[in-house]
């Protein structure tokens, strides 16, 4: 696993969440959904922006908290992702 | 206003068209479809409008006629027999056929509402088994969220559905849904234990029944009905993405279609209202003036067709950035439904206040336009949702800068 796309990523998704919701910070392993960072409202927000960020499809398959439930969870499935397309 | 042309004595819909403000960018294509739109309205759906009002209900006929034209299934993609429209065009449509009647945008509303949750979770079979019938308007669907008690606060579902072997058991009812007594099939949101969860149901499965609800103000022929689920078979293979995430990523993307519809076709009655107004304030006499030489009523059409170019600029920006899939599309989209159904609601009382006695009776679309802009301030979100979900997105922006 590339370190650089990795750290890349992550602080990608970080930026975003952080400018769109009103935490002071944000965490590698801090909660997104049992914390209420990600409500609702913002979840499909922070897809669309993941799909259209880093060019993947979040589908059916791929509803699973385990996926999106903080920063490095995120981070590992759009790295998932990545891999499918290019592998 | 750009395109503010000087065609007075106006004399027929075609030179009052020519005075309301032109659509933002659009392609030569968009165009096109455009002016394809508005003559199908003209043509099939305003004349019979106030017919479908009276009568509470749209003809079948009407209803394969939209189904024929392929507007049922306008936006999903070829390889599901759909036309592969770009969001801008979808709303293009909407636009045109809130002109005519938004009960019969509805039925175009709700289909999209369906199909588009379908085409984002549906698995391959699903989208296989259902979309080219949604998308050739074979099968109509409605979307089944709100319950007696169970609006604004949507969290709080109370139809349930139970684990049964390789199977679930549906129970619960589900009010107000448009198109409930034309659908064929039924996206239904439910609790499974505490996880939200959505699953198809057609019409004949047996202990489905659907109740009409009549006499509403306003969306008077969009078929709204009660539907009651009593020990519904549900297979496994019937559930639409995962239980846990219904609420939070699978019914936004179909609330998400239905707030681009309604905002477009909310415009789509601004703009009757808009034309029914400028054209009564340039031909009503008054002694030796006309209506419109009153500086009070130039006041009231002065906001309208203000607020008729802004909502044009907030509708087409919001259907653009779906067309870009920004993240920023839903709040867009907030923003477009929210400003265009209560600019709709303020011309809609404006427009019968210009065309005084007249605009109160039947016969006159704005009596109709008055009691329909009410609707879209409720449907797909109250306005007072849209205030508080955009104040909170506003104030969290503001409250990240700094950091």
């Amino acid at each position: 696993m590339n370190i650089e796309e990795e750290k890349g990523i992550k602080d990608t998704v970080r930026r975003f969440i952080l400018s769109s919701v009103a935490i002071p910070k944000l965490d590698d392993n801090d909660d997104l959904f049992e914390s209420g960072i990600v409500n609702s409202l913002f979840a499909v927000q922070l897809m669309t922006y993941i799909e259209k960020t880093f060019a993947i499809e979040v589908a059916m398959d791929d509803l699973d908290i385990e996926n999106f439930k903080s920063l490095n969870a995120t981070t590992a499935f759009v790295l998932k992702k990545n891999g499918q397309r290019n592998g | 206003m750009g395109d503010l042309q000087s065609v007075w004595p106006a004399t027929d819909g075609t030179a009052v068209s020519r005075c309301v403000p032109v659509q933002p960018a659009l392609t030569d294509r968009q165009e096109a479809r455009y002016r394809d739109f508005k003559a199908f309205v003209a043509l099939n759906v305003e004349p019979f409008a106030g017919q479908w009002d009276r009568e509470q209900r749209i003809p079948d006929s009407v209803i394969t006629l939209l189904a024929k034209s392929g507007f049922l299934g306008g936006t999903l993609p070829p390889h599901f027999d759909g036309l592969g429209w770009d969001v801008v065009t979808f709303g293009l449509l909407n636009e045109a056929l809130g002109r005519g009647s938004p009960a019969l945008t509805g039925v175009v509303t709700v289909q999209a509402m369906v199909s588009m949750t379908l085409l984002k979770w549906g698995t391959k079979e699903q989208k296989e088994k259902w979309l080219p019938s949604l998308a050739k308007g074979e099968k109509i669907g409605a979307f089944a969220l709100t319950e007696p008690g169970a609006g604004s606060d949507i969290q709080s579902l109370a139809t349930g559905l139970t684990p049964a072997g390789d199977h679930f058991i549906l129970n619960g009812t589900k009010k107000w849904i448009s198109c409930a007594q034309i659908a064929s099939v039924f996206l239904v949101f439910a609790k499974l234990g505490r996880s939200p969860v959505a699953c198809l149901v057609p019409r004949d499965t047996p202990g489905l029944s659907v109740e009409p609800i009549d006499d509403l103000m306003g969306f008077r022929g969009a078929g709204l009905a009660q539907i009651h689920f009593k020990d519904v078979e549900v297979p496994s293979a019937s559930l639409i993405g995962k239980p846990g995430f219904a609420l939070s990523l699978v019914a936004p993307v179909g609330l998400h279609y239905g707030r681009i519809s309604t905002a477009c076709s909310a415009l789509g009655l601004l703009r009757g209202c808009f034309e029914e107004s400028i054209a009564h304030a340039a031909m009503r006499k008054l002694g030796d003036k006309t209506v419109g030489d009153m500086g009070m009523i130039r006041s009231l059409i002065a906001r309208m067709g203000t607020d008729l170019e802004a909502g044009n600029l907030l509708c087409h920006d919001a259907c653009r950035a779906q067309d870009e899939h920004l993240p920023e599309a839903f709040e867009k989209t907030l923003v477009a439904k929210y400003f265009s159904s209560k600019a709709a609601v303020r011309a809609a009382a404006d427009a019968v206040q210009i065309k005084g006695a007249s605009g109160c009776h039947a016969t006159s679309p704005v009596s109709r336009y008055y009691r329909d802009a009410k609707i879209m301030e409720i449907i797909e979100g109250t306005t007072q949702i849209h205030e508080d979900i955009l104040g909170k997105i506003f104030v969290d922006r503001a409250g990240s800068f700094g950091r």
